[in-house]
């Protein structure tokens, strides 16, 4: 396994996208990965829109970009 | 194997370039879905790209950071030609790669060992130092095995987890058995159905939430209960096949995909995405731990292999008993 994601040193806008994903909102994504557990058996579009808005919108803050 | 991420280009330049920070790997000629035959899955040429790139990569060191896979399974393998007590002068390893195999062999199995992959680079990675064999390299296609090797002229071949890349298997086990000697041996180990399970499912339900569709990310791999109806089909006999799984726990899904483009297995199916949007990556990244993710906060993957035997028949091959034909009973013995 290569240092990468984890380190201080996340350069590429990949690996920041992956350092944050993983750590800087690591809540968000666990609140969304939770309301998918709860749905993925019948999943369809949005059904964690909310969940992920937040996510989003963390991950957006911590990138300092929008997309 | 998985899928090709890249940043979205912001000023829509084509073609994309492949960048050797993201998992783009755009075959020039990348054929057109509706246009090729059923038995056409895979982008062959973008694999061999990918491969050969995974190589450049620091000069190979990054590639033989993730030989870890290879190398367990290679391991595996060697097990099961030690309980074969059969001396080969050569053997032939299909889809080598840069020898996970072959390096583990000695003369004890064989004089000499060919390899035999598409992609250069990999083929070349290490020196001939690193066998305890004599090597012999070629380099050609695998699926056009027959237009190399003559028919009726191998005494063993063997394949070390390269032809879940292959476009028509049948085909080229049937050409495997052509290119051995009576009573050769075929002795495999391939990716199975399981293979990588927990990143297809992951990808699939962030796709299916955030953009309201799927598409493949994961090829599709053999299923372990086809390879001996294929093996049989193929005209091999005394077939001996078997299962075995291979763990691995990551950091996190980011890790897993990195360390796969490393080894040269980023997605190559024929019409699949280029592009994974950054939303859809990052959630997948959340339900991949929230799904399947272990209580220290890794995340484990999944490789399966199966592990298949088979000899090309011969007049003086000890052969199966007809049905019905026992002399003991077995209720007696067990």
């Amino acid at each position: 396994m290569l240092p990468s994601t984890s380190s201080a040193t996340a350069t590429t806008p990949h690996r920041r996208l992956a350092l944050h994903s993983t750590t800087t909102c690591a809540v968000q994504a666990s609140e969304y990965g939770k309301c998918i557990l709860k749905t993925y058996t019948d999943i369809r579009k949005d059904a964690c829109k909310e969940e992920f808005a937040k996510f989003g919108a963390c991950l957006r803050t911590a990138m300092r970009r929008k997309w | 194997m998985l899928s090709t991420v890249a940043r979205r280009s912001l000023n829509l330049r084509a073609p994309c370039r492949t960048s050797r920070h993201f998992f783009a790997s755009v075959s020039s000629s990348s054929p057109n879905p509706s246009t090729v035959g059923p038995f056409q899955v895979f982008d062959r040429n973008a694999k061999r790209i990918q491969k050969n790139a995974s190589v450049t990569k620091d000069n190979g060191e990054t590639s033989r950071v993730v030989d870890y896979v290879r190398d367990e399974v290679a391991d595996r393998m060697i097990e099961r030609l030690m309980d074969i007590k059969r001396k080969f002068n050569t053997i032939l390893d299909l889809g080598s790669g840069p020898g996970h195999f072959s390096k583990m062999l000695d003369t004890t199995n064989t004089e000499k060992v060919v390899m035999f992959d598409s992609s250069e680079k990999l083929l070349y990675r290490d020196p001939d130092s690193d066998f305890g064999v004599e090597v012999e390299r070629i380099h050609a296609d695998e699926e056009n095995l027959l237009q190399i090797v003559p028919r009726n002229s191998q005494e063993a071949i063997v394949s070390c987890l390269s032809l879940h890349w292959v476009n028509d298997l049948p085909g080229v086990l049937i050409q495997m058995r052509e290119a051995l000697k009576p009573d050769g041996l075929f002795l495999g180990a391939l990716f199975g159905g399981d293979t990588l399970f927990e990143l297809r499912s992951a990808l699939q339900i962030a796709e299916a939430e955030r953009e309201g569709g799927i598409s493949p990310h994961v090829s599709p791999m053999t299923d372990s209960r086809d390879m001996s109806n294929l093996l049989g089909r193929a005209g091999f006999t005394l077939l001996t096949v078997d299962v075995d799984e291979v763990k691995v726990n990551y950091p996190s899904m980011w890790e897993l995909m990195d360390d796969l483009r490393d080894m040269g297995e980023s997605n190559a199916v024929i019409g699949r995405r280029h592009i994974l949007h950054r939303d859809t990556l990052a959630a997948a990244s959340a339900i991949y731990k929230e799904l399947h993710g272990n209580e220290d906060g890794t995340v484990p993957a999944t490789f399966q292999v199966i592990f298949v035997i088979g000899w090309k028949p011969a007049p003086n091959q000890p052969k199966a008993l007809e049905r019905g034909t026992g002399q003991t009973n077995l209720k007696k013995v067990l």
